[in-house]
């Protein structure tokens, strides 16, 4: 058993981190009912605008970049947190532009505008950074390792653990304990009384797209130092991203948050076994679950399946 | 589609069409005059194979409405079916086709029974976590399918007639071979798609619940489209394992799965049964042209397919009927040489 208890502690870090990688992904499909398949692209940005910003040479003007760099390190960290983010939000604001047209269609049109969206930002991303990998820098406080038991444990898994569960928890509070939470919940279910009552629709379906980007670049500046940096990261996120919801249930905060978690125990616990094999496992889990429960684990009814 | 036209217009009854029959002439000049503007034989192979491998995926896509985005899986099944088939059973041509026909469906059919019964999104990821896992089983079976590296040294098999016998190896003879699989597939596709059984298909399209009401199986027809449409996936995957002398794991992969959508989409497959075609031309020969400019050829067809799906959603194909309906003369002369080759208004 003892055995066992550090595979147990990996995957359920890491099943943290699927769930926040699929936060932003549940959100924009939870609430506006559209899939968002450059959440992986966005994920990826978000990590690659983060290097760029802790690296040497960071994208501002030359006396900018010199106070900047002049920063401590945790300084810088916390600030790109905030910045990548808010960069990332700002493509993301482009794409619900976009996106609008399609809104009232058959939601496969959404899937297929991010789609070539996603198609877009990668290539964009080996235009400008090469196919290299690159290394996301970490504070000294967060990074290394420490002794417990007979075994090396990396900080930073737990540190991003830690803050996966912290943003979740944030998550959850805003859509279910706000106001804000409660009109986006009610345009998703009735759009029609919701624009009757005099809320401006288009403003709140922009404000949860942005909101959706930025939590895809978040868990990708949290990921990037466990799993590095390059173009394929993308697809590596997007695609866990959509089993992670499609396991929980569309439209099923706890759900999705479950899902994260067995993905990450199956990935963790077949890693141990058959690493050749892990990632195999969390497809066989979903089609396990899908086989027998229609909507995931507990999915809600959505025009998603129609 | 067609048979969403409440009468069978006269096309549709028919085994062949004039516009098969102008296309299929088009074709076989191909080998002509490729190589003067500035293209090569081995593109129109890959055009004929990859149009009919969309063909086969817009039979879910198109005729079903399925959003399936894993099948390079059962073209890649298809692609190893023959190689394998080839190696350790017998190095005939029409046993390794059958085989990658019959292995791919096989592997369809099996999918096919997880996911019949499921609806929209759900629908769609198993597709993909089954793509996945197939992909993923090509990758690691170093063994049995070379892994990344690919299952090599793929011979193309002589097409034996028993009277005679054609030598494939090279890239023309290979072409006219291809070119005959294609128009064969073609006419069966097209009786499918307008039969009683393809008229279902499409009623299922517009409403599972009204056609479980009028009581077909709904579940029966949406797994035998998908085991047709991935058996003849497979059948154009073994044709490309001989193009390419090879079969290699990328094209069951999540990406390439993806190209098969656009390339229909962007063709218009949804609302016509050539879109898929058009798609296929239209990618490959931009792929070709943008590409030998610039590197990120992908950039600016993603910027084209966001485009499409703004402004054109029923594709090029469906760009075109737009256009020929403005022209009402046109319309009305219902036998002007337009409306021979593209049959305008039965594309609805």
């Amino acid at each position: 058993m003892f055995d066992l208890l550090p595979h147990l502690l990996n995957g359920l870090t890491l099943g943290l981190l699927f769930a926040l990688i699929a936060l932003g992904f549940m959100l924009i499909v939870g609430l506006m009912e559209q899939i968002n398949l450059a959440h992986g692209s966005l994920f990826a940005l978000g990590a690659y605008l983060a290097m760029q910003l802790m690296g040497s040479r960071p994208p501002f003007p030359a006396e900018l970049a010199k106070a900047w760099i002049a920063l401590p390190l945790g300084w810088r960290y916390a600030a790109t947190l905030v910045i990548a983010p808010i960069a990332v939000g700002i493509v993301g604001m482009a794409i619900e532009f976009c996106m609008r047209r399609t809104y009232g269609k058959d939601p496969l049109y959404g899937l297929l505008l991010t789609f070539g969206a996603a198609m877009v930002i990668e290539e964009t991303i080996r235009l400008i950074w090469g196919t290299r990998d690159y290394v996301l820098q970490v504070p000294q406080a967060v990074s290394g390792g420490f002794l417990f038991g007979d075994l090396i444990w990396s900080t930073y898994r737990f540190y991003a653990a830690g803050i996966a569960a912290a943003i979740i928890g944030v998550v959850w509070l805003v859509i279910e304990k706000t106001s804000f939470g409660a009109t986006v919940k009610a345009g998703a279910h009735d759009s029609e009384i919701v624009r009757a009552l005099g809320i401006n629709l288009t403003r709140l379906r922009l404000l949860v797209f942005v909101l959706g980007t930025m939590l895809a670049a978040i868990a990708g500046i949290i990921v990037a130092p466990i799993w590095g940096i390059r173009p394929h990261m993308g697809v590596d996120a997007v695609i866990p991203a959509f089993l992670v919801i499609v396991l929980g249930g569309v439209g099923s905060f706890w759900g999705a948050v479950v899902a994260g978690l067995l993905v990450g125990l199956c990935v963790g616990l077949s890693g141990a076994y058959a690493s050749e094999w892990s990632l195999l496992s969390m497809y066989i889990l979903l089609v396990a679950v899908v086989t027998v429960r229609a909507r995931g684990l507990w999915g809600k009814k959505s025009v998603l399946e129609a | 589609m067609t048979s969403t036209s409440p009468s069978l217009s006269s096309d549709a009854t028919r085994l062949v069409t004039p516009a098969m029959l102008v296309l299929w002439l088009v074709l076989a000049t191909v080998p002509l005059w490729i190589s003067r503007v500035g293209l090569y034989p081995y593109l129109g192979i890959e055009i004929l194979i990859w149009s009919l491998y969309a063909l086969a995926f817009n039979l879910v896509l198109g005729t079903a409405g399925l959003p399936s985005f894993g099948h390079g899986a059962y073209f890649g099944i298809g692609a190893y079916a023959f190689g394998l088939c080839q190696f350790n059973v017998a190095a005939n041509l029409w046993v390794c086709l059958v085989a990658a026909f019959a292995v791919a469906g096989l592997a369809g059919a099996l999918v096919a029974l997880f996911i019949s019964h499921r609806r929209g999104i759900y629908y769609a990821f198993m597709t993909i976590a089954f793509g996945q896992i197939f992909w993923t089983l090509a990758i690691k079976s170093h063994g049995i399918t070379g892994g990344e590296d690919g299952l090599l040294k793929i011979a193309r098999l002589p097409a034996d007639f028993g009277v005679v016998t054609f030598d494939l190896a090279d890239n023309v003879a290979f072409y006219y071979f291809v070119l005959v699989v294609f128009a064969l597939a073609v006419v069966a596709m097209w009786r499918l798609t307008h039969s009683p059984y393809g008229r279902v298909v499409a009623a299922i399209k517009q409403s599972e619940t009204r056609a479980a009401h009028l009581g077909y199986h709904v579940w029966l027809y949406k797994a035998s489209i998908f085991t047709l449409s991935a058996a003849i996936s497979g059948l154009a995957g073994g044709l490309f394992a001989m193009a390419q002398l090879a079969a290699f794991p990328d094209v069951m992969s999540l990406h390439q799965s993806g190209y098969v959508v656009m390339m229909t989409l962007v063709g218009g497959g949804l609302v016509s049964f050539w879109g898929p075609v058009v798609g296929v031309f239209v990618f490959l020969i931009a792929r070709d042209v943008i590409g030998a400019l610039t590197n990120a050829w992908m950039l600016y067809f993603g910027l084209l397919f966001i485009a499409i799906v703004l402004f054109r959603p029923e594709g090029i194909a469906g760009a075109v009927t737009a256009a020929f309906q403005k022209h009402s003369l046109i319309r009305r002369q219902g036998n002007s040489a337009m409306r021979l080759l593209f049959g305008a208004e039965r594309w609805r």
